[in-house]
């Protein structure tokens, strides 16, 4: 983490806090920047399009649940349903006042941000499973709002769609220019993300998790952090939400249902906790396997006997769930994230084998 | 003032199979600090295996076998997948059990499908005439079995030398062990309770409405019932199981079935802000 290639030295206190440091790694990000710029030119296949938007999407929500989580320490259950939030806030915006999508995307933001909040409450009393089960019951209750609540604007389990998105003549309405639409974004999400949890703020989060009276002794008002790191966390949903409804032009209240939060846990588990680089990894992880266990469904269908495939079928997403999130917390609890830091040191400190 | 006896009398069944779960999860909970969410599922595998086997062996031997599975079943995920976890942050036991409800889930539907099957009879047909109301005979034994349940479980703690040796457990893990207590016997101990406790629940599921692959999901709802009495306390997990399932009912009877779902959760919140550790739940002291 704080290692660096022999001969670095920093003589300036900017030069100690930077991300990036030597100009090697300023040529990589810039090369891998101009990649990403150009990949929908070197790759034009709509369907790896399609794959590439859905992670950077996904990735946004997962950076504000690992705030959460991972780095404030308070487990959310319901953060599928923070997104939802986002979504619809976003889309009734849309429809009710007839604002455009570049002003409803920060407001959806916002909006996630504050029924967060207002969920985030509890935890100022409550901890651990408590906290936890505590957001299960916003998962529901934001649902089913959706579901019943106000019928002629969200229109019940039929959802909401929306026009697709403008920008003077530009219509983001093919994967290529919903790239160039999410892309941007998600960029910026990261950085702010990788920004926020070395900030002032973020240590404060680092030392609430680690021990939450220890940070109040040290003069850590839980009260204004937690409610912060709920904030802060849903304002990611909110914006990968109201992302998601521009890029799938529609919501229904079931796209965001218990089982994606707890996924959402799971790919941080994967990733890595605390980690921004393993919440990308584990969603191009995650995200990768689903598109694998799509593509065996019909292989499963030509090899075994109907009613077996179909079984199998049905209970593979959960199976491959299930095994992976067991795998990962035995065998690499740190995650995705670690066995990267590990690699790389392995790479820097060849031939000698100590050092990680 | 006849439906609301109606409503009143499933929602006290319901309850009572929420609080045998819910029993499960608070026995688990204390020795072991883990919140079992596979509770649930260990129900539906039992209700599965109930209503798979015995129209073989008959329902004697059939409830054996079950019973008999299901511990091993509960034991082997203990020792295989929450053993190494002991000293992880809570979300990794909390991740690790929806882990295991999934693969459970998944489990039961390569090997008995989506099929709905049909329960073996156990509780008779008729109805009990009390003061001019009908009331079921499973009704009835839900409540006997569940004061039982209760009743066996206070005395097992406060008698038993296991139930002390778990006591202690749940009070402090090193401290019991340097007092002799093999822990991880302990939790064993407790997981095959769970299990036991599951197979319980499953049989009164099981008559009310057939083994299914989704019967899990009443494991769900049994988590409000739990958190709303505390999660270390066995009359809590009991009062807060008739709570919620009387509540359930009412307001699925006079409201809206959708509504019925979200009212557990709604009243756990509330709970939940007023009395952060449930109504029984033990208030812990905290120290750094």
């Amino acid at each position: 983490m704080m290692s660096r290639p022999a001969g670095v030295i920093d003589v300036r206190y900017e030069q100690d806090i930077a991300i990036i440091r030597t100009l090697p790694q300023w040529i990589t990000l810039g090369l891998f920047l101009l990649f990403l710029l150009l990949l929908p030119k070197l790759f034009p296949a709509r369907y790896l399009l399609n794959v590439i938007n859905i992670i950077m999407i996904m990735t946004i929500s997962i950076h504000g649940l690992n705030i959460l989580t991972g780095f404030a320490g308070q487990i959310s259950v319901g953060h599928a349903a923070f997104m939802g939030v986002g979504a619809y806030a976003c889309a009734s915006f849309m429809t009710l006042w007839g604002l455009s999508f570049w002003i409803c995307l920060p407001l959806s933001g916002l909006t996630a941000g504050l029924v967060g909040v207002l969920f985030g409450l509890p935890s100022l009393r409550l901890k651990g499973f408590y906290l936890a089960m505590a957001t299960i019951a916003a998962q529901f209750i934001i649902t089913s709002f959706f579901f019943h609540f106000k019928p002629e604007l969200f229109r019940g389990a039929q959802g909401m769609n929306i026009e697709p998105v403008r920008l003077g003549s530009i219509v983001f309405d093919n994967q290529e220019n919903l790239y160039y639409l999410i892309l941007p974004i998600a960029a910026l999400m990261t950085f702010f993300a990788r920004n926020l949890v070395r900030s002032r703020m973020g240590r404060a989060f680092v030392a609430m998790r680690d021990n939450d009276l220890a940070a109040e002794i040290m003069g850590i008002s839980l009260f204004a952090y937690k409610l912060r790191a709920f904030f802060i966390g849903c304002f990611f949903a909110g914006i990968a939400g109201a992302l998601y409804i521009a890029f799938m032009r529609m919501i229904r209240p079931d796209q965001y249902s218990l089982m994606d939060s707890i996924w959402m846990l799971g790919i941080i588990i994967i990733g890595g906790m605390g980690s921004i680089l393993g919440g990308i990894l584990g969603t191009i992880f995650v995200k990768v396997l689903d598109e694998f266990m799509l593509a065996l469904v019909p292989l499963l269908g030509s090899i075994l006997p109907r009613e077996l495939a179909s079984r199998l079928s049905a209970s593979m997403g959960l199976v491959v769930f299930g095994l992976v999130v067991v795998l990962f917390l035995i065998l690499e609890p740190r995650g995705l994230a670690h066995r990267w830091e590990i690699l790389k040191n392995r790479f820097r400190h060849w031939p000698f084998t100590y050092g990680h | 003032m006849y439906f609301f006896f109606y409503f009143l009398m499933s929602g006290v069944f319901l309850g009572a199979i929420y609080g045998i779960i819910g029993l499960g999860i608070v026995i688990i909970y204390k020795s072991t600090k883990v919140f079992n969410f596979a509770q649930g599922h260990l129900l539906m595998v039992a209700s599965l295996l109930v209503a798979s086997t015995a129209g073989r062996f008959g329902i004697i031997i059939a409830l054996i076998i079950t019973i008999v599975g299901t511990t091993v079943i509960a034991l082997i995920l203990e020792r295989l997948t929450l053993r190494p976890l002991i000293g992880q942050p809570l979300i990794a036991a909390l991740l690790m059990t929806i882990a295991l409800s999934y693969l459970l889930e998944g489990g039961a539907l390569i090997i008995w499908g989506e099929g709905l099957y049909k329960y073996p009879p156990l509780f008779p047909h008729e109805a009990l005439m009390v003061a001019g109301l009908a009331v079921q005979q499973q009704v009835v034994w839900a409540f006997i079995l569940v004061a039982a349940c209760f009743t066996a479980f206070v005395l097992f703690y406060r008698r038993t030398l296991l139930g002390k040796a778990m006591r202690a457990t749940a009070e402090d893990h090193q401290a019991s062990q340097s007092m002799g207590i093999r822990v991880t016997q302990i939790f064993s101990v407790s997981w095959a309770i769970a299990a036991a406790l599951a197979f319980v629940a499953s049989i009164f599921l099981g008559s009310l409405s057939g083994a299914h692959y989704m019967n899990s999901h009443l494991g769900l709802k049994a988590i409000p019932a739990v958190l709303v009495g505390g999660l270390d306390s066995i009359a809590g997990a009991i009062i807060g199981g008739l709570i919620v399932g009387v509540l359930e009912c009412l307001v699925t009877g006079y409201l809206t079935s959708e509504l019925g779902e979200v009212v557990p959760f709604i009243v756990l919140l509330i709970v939940l802000l007023i009395k952060p550790y449930g109504l029984f739940g033990m208030v812990r002291i905290e120290r750094i």
